[in-house]
């Protein structure tokens, strides 16, 4: 049966060769709320997001997106998922208003929008600039815009500070809080926790690619 | 309408960036004259000899051009972001392959500019030669595109790429010489437009299916 939760997560693995990357990783995000995803270095949260946004397939267990398979129906997965990894994913080559407009021909969105957004994420200045010219932070936020045009219904977010300055970060905070307003859902990897504060309504920590609940942490809706 | 609408924005990218860097078409076209040149003094400039020299030129050539695009998603790091797009990642291939296809045809047009000064070689049945130019640059780019990614995440995929297009494409530059030496001399052309026009089916119809399992994680 299709699981209704917006993320759904059943016996996840993944191996790269001998390397156990993720082992056994059950949890559900459900609808409106935001999961912090937390772990040292080399944990598998990079993982976990990847195989949920279809990046990378798992070796065992199996999860769905919005009640898509994200194996069999990865096709399905894209329409209504956004990831942003630690690259911004953004071409050095382009401007920031051609890398917007290509984002938007790529996911179906008007390129009306694009205008707008470049406003939005305060790039308006540097918007006829080479993105080669552009700054880590500067980097990020297109990449943040190019999610505020995808409006995604789940959104996986590795990292998503890092390089923002605070108003970068309340564009973070804002992108979260309208997937979550429109009943969404967000899974957010991040060590810095006191910048993802009142974002995240359930805590989930894996270390060496288990999931674990330590002290004080709220279960994810554990299966 | 929307799988239209990716390839051509993916294909105009790809050209914009080459516009603004000139990172493939340059090298390329330097190398192909480089090769044309040599192969005019090693075979005295007849125009007998302009075909081959001008087909294996081209050939040669392109290997330069054919893993750019996949090299510049490297080194930015942006294929997850463009496999990760909502619909088909067959489109991804589309695009690629458009771009160098319009890049192969600049590049066969020019060198066989610099052919006919070099060689003499004679320019009756241009309207021939162009398509000839078209479907020979249709079946380079689908195989370039096709070995370019699933050569991206291999270790030394760069020394390995022209080691395979080389060789599968050799039907290609049989018979682009030998179709520009019919439509030269006006001589019968032969099973040559078959066997191109099938080579070229064959890689489109396979290429992006392939790609595809290529850019899977």
């Amino acid at each position: 049966m299709q699981p209704l939760d917006p993320v759904t997560a059943e016996g996840l693995g993944r191996r790269f060769g001998a390397v156990v990357a993720l082992e056994d990783v059950s949890f559900r995000v459900r609808e409106g709320s935001c999961l912090l995803l937390t772990g040292p270095n080399g944990s598998g949260k990079t993982t976990l997001l990847r195989i949920l946004a279809t990046a990378l397939r798992p070796t065992r267990g199996r999860a769905w997106v919005c009640g898509h398979d994200v194996v069999s129906e990865g096709h399905r997965v894209r329409e209504v998922c956004a990831y942003l990894g630690a690259s911004s994913g953004v071409y050095g080559g382009l401007t920031g208003l051609e890398n917007l407009q290509l984002a938007a021909d790529l996911c179906g969105r008007p390129r009306e929008r694009v205008p707008e957004l470049v406003e939005r994420v305060g790039l308006q200045p540097a918007a006829h600039r080479l993105v080669s010219t552009y700054s880590l932070g500067m980097r990020r936020r297109l990449a943040l815009a190019r999610l505020f045009l995808q409006g995604p219904q789940v959104l996986l977010l590795d990292e998503p500070f890092v390089g923002l300055d605070s108003e970068g970060a309340r564009l973070v905070r804002e992108l979260v809080s309208s997937v979550k307003e429109q009943g969404g859902a967000v899974v957010l990897a991040t060590h810095d926790r006191d910048r993802a504060g009142g974002l995240y309504d359930a805590v989930a920590e894996l270390q060496a690619g288990q999931l674990v609940q330590g002290p004080g942490l709220v279960a994810a809706g554990r299966i | 309408m929307r799988a239209w609408r990716r390839v051509t924005a993916l294909a105009r990218k790809d050209l914009l960036l080459e516009w603004r860097g000139r990172d493939a078409l340059v090298p390329a076209a330097s190398f192909g004259l480089a090769v044309l040149v040599v192969l005019g003094l090693v075979w005295g400039g007849s125009p007998e000899a302009a075909p081959p020299v001008l087909w294996l030129a081209l050939l040669l050539a392109s290997v330069l051009a054919m893993g750019r695009s996949a090299e510049r998603e490297d080194e930015e790091g942006t294929l997850e972001v463009l496999v990760l797009y909502p619909g088909s990642r067959e489109d991804l291939f589309w695009g690629r392959w458009l771009a160098l296809c319009v890049l192969l045809l600049a590049l066969g047009a020019g060198l066989w500019a610099a052919q006919v000064l070099l060689f003499n070689a004679p320019t009756r049945n241009s309207t021939t030669l162009l398509l000839v130019g078209l479907l020979v640059a249709v079946g380079l780019s689908a195989v370039g595109t096709l070995l370019a990614a699933l050569l991206q995440h291999v270790r030394a995929g760069r020394l390995l790429l022209p080691l395979l297009f080389l060789p599968t494409t050799v039907p290609v530059l049989l018979a682009g010489v030998r179709l520009t030496e019919a439509a030269t001399s006006g001589t019968p052309a032969g099973p040559w437009w078959g066997v191109l026009a099938a080579f070229d089916l064959l890689f489109l119809l396979v290429g992006p299916g392939l790609f595809e399992v290529a850019v899977e994680g």
